[in-house]
């Protein structure tokens, strides 16, 4: 993250796990995505994401498998079913505070007695 | 441009060494990319090097990042005092009961136990007490090294390896199988918790003090290395 704070917590997780819905990658390719995906506005200090990674797979949300690809062996992390269901908790979470943040800044009435 | 800093920054704060291992190997294979990303983007050698180092994040990033992972700290390092208090006396009785209890079988066997059993011949006596010897300067010592070898993998305190040797040599090196008088129909094992009397010591001291060498041997290589190190 461009900022360690409680604010962002959780968004990290939250964009490793959308990024492996869709196929399994290795941890250079989900922190390249990352940054390519968010403008690198969201980008970690890349070596930090290893320890979430393997915090998800300990706690069911990954799997992982050791995978040679053009003489290059790395680590493989794929989405697990519970890893999908997390997902679907935290982009709830992240879509309800986007729309207070919304709210929030396009100001108005407060309608507040 | 190597992690050894960063291994004992996480050894020591109890990140357990197959989870450092690990980082450390995603970490190398991660920076092996940047650095070819470095060079595709034109820097080279140690330029493409540091630049990549640098991607990668700082010592203090990257050990902060996995300290916060509480669930990889290692048993050891949680509860020392489980791994180098409470198990040394687990396994000496998993070790007593192996060695003594196998003697036990083999007298039940020939027929040295049991209500009317003679009493055991000579060379069973000799036989049963080479072992428990044997058990004491084979299986304990061994033991004594896994407890040492545990406390430097992660970076622990002398004293707890110490602890567990000590344990180890007061439960083990006191057992003993007392075999049945005729007529009678058990087998005594005991396991003392005491240091052996003087006297004993004294007249049996080719006997008991390899034994204590053996298994105090271990921690004492841990203490050296360490004063090489400071």
């Amino acid at each position: 993250m461009t900022e360690n704070s409680s604010f962002m917590s959780g968004l990290p997780e939250l964009a490793i796990l959308r990024l492996l819905q869709d196929q399994e990658m290795y941890g250079y390719e989900i922190v390249q995505a990352i940054a390519a995906r968010t403008g690198a506005v969201v980008s970690p200090g890349e070596g930090v994401i290893y320890p979430l990674l393997h915090g998800l797979e300990k706690s069911g949300a990954l799997k992982s498998r050791r995978k040679t690809v053009g003489g290059r062996s790395r680590v493989y992390y794929t989405l697990t079913a519970k890893g999908a269901k997390r997902l679907g908790s935290l982009s709830n979470r992240w879509s309800e505070l986007n729309g207070a943040v919304e709210a929030l800044l396009a100001g108005g009435a407060l309608g507040v007695r | 441009m190597g992690f050894d800093d960063l291994r004992e920054r996480l050894l020591r704060g109890g990140v357990a060494p197959r989870h450092v291992r690990r980082y450390l190997r995603e970490l190398h294979e991660h920076l092996d990319d940047l650095t070819a990303q470095q060079r595709r983007a034109g820097y080279e050698g140690e330029d493409a090097a540091i630049r990549a180092r640098a991607r990668l994040g700082s010592d203090d990033e990257l050990a902060s990042a996995m300290l916060a992972q509480k669930q990889f700290r290692s048993w050891a390092a949680r509860a020392p005092w489980l791994v180098f208090v409470i198990l040394p006396p687990v396994v000496a009785v998993a070790i007593g009961m192996v060695f003594i209890g196998s003697l036990g079988l083999a007298g039940k066997y020939f027929g040295f136990l049991g209500t009317h059993a003679p009493s055991s011949p000579h060379w069973f006596q000799l036989l049963a007490a080479d072992i428990v010897a044997a058990c004491n300067l084979t299986a304990v010592p061994l033991s004594a090294i896994l407890f040492v070898a545990i406390a430097a993998r992660q970076r622990l305190k002398l004293i707890w390896p110490l602890i567990a040797s000590l344990l180890l040599l007061l439960l083990l090196v006191q057992s003993k199988a007392d075999f049945a008088a005729p007529g009678k129909s058990h087998l005594s094992i005991g396991l003392g918790l005491a240091l052996l009397p003087w006297t004993k010591i004294r007249d049996n001291w080719f006997q008991i003090g390899p034994q204590y060498v053996a298994i105090l041997l271990p921690v004492l290589w841990l203490w050296r290395r360490r004063l090489a190190k400071v």
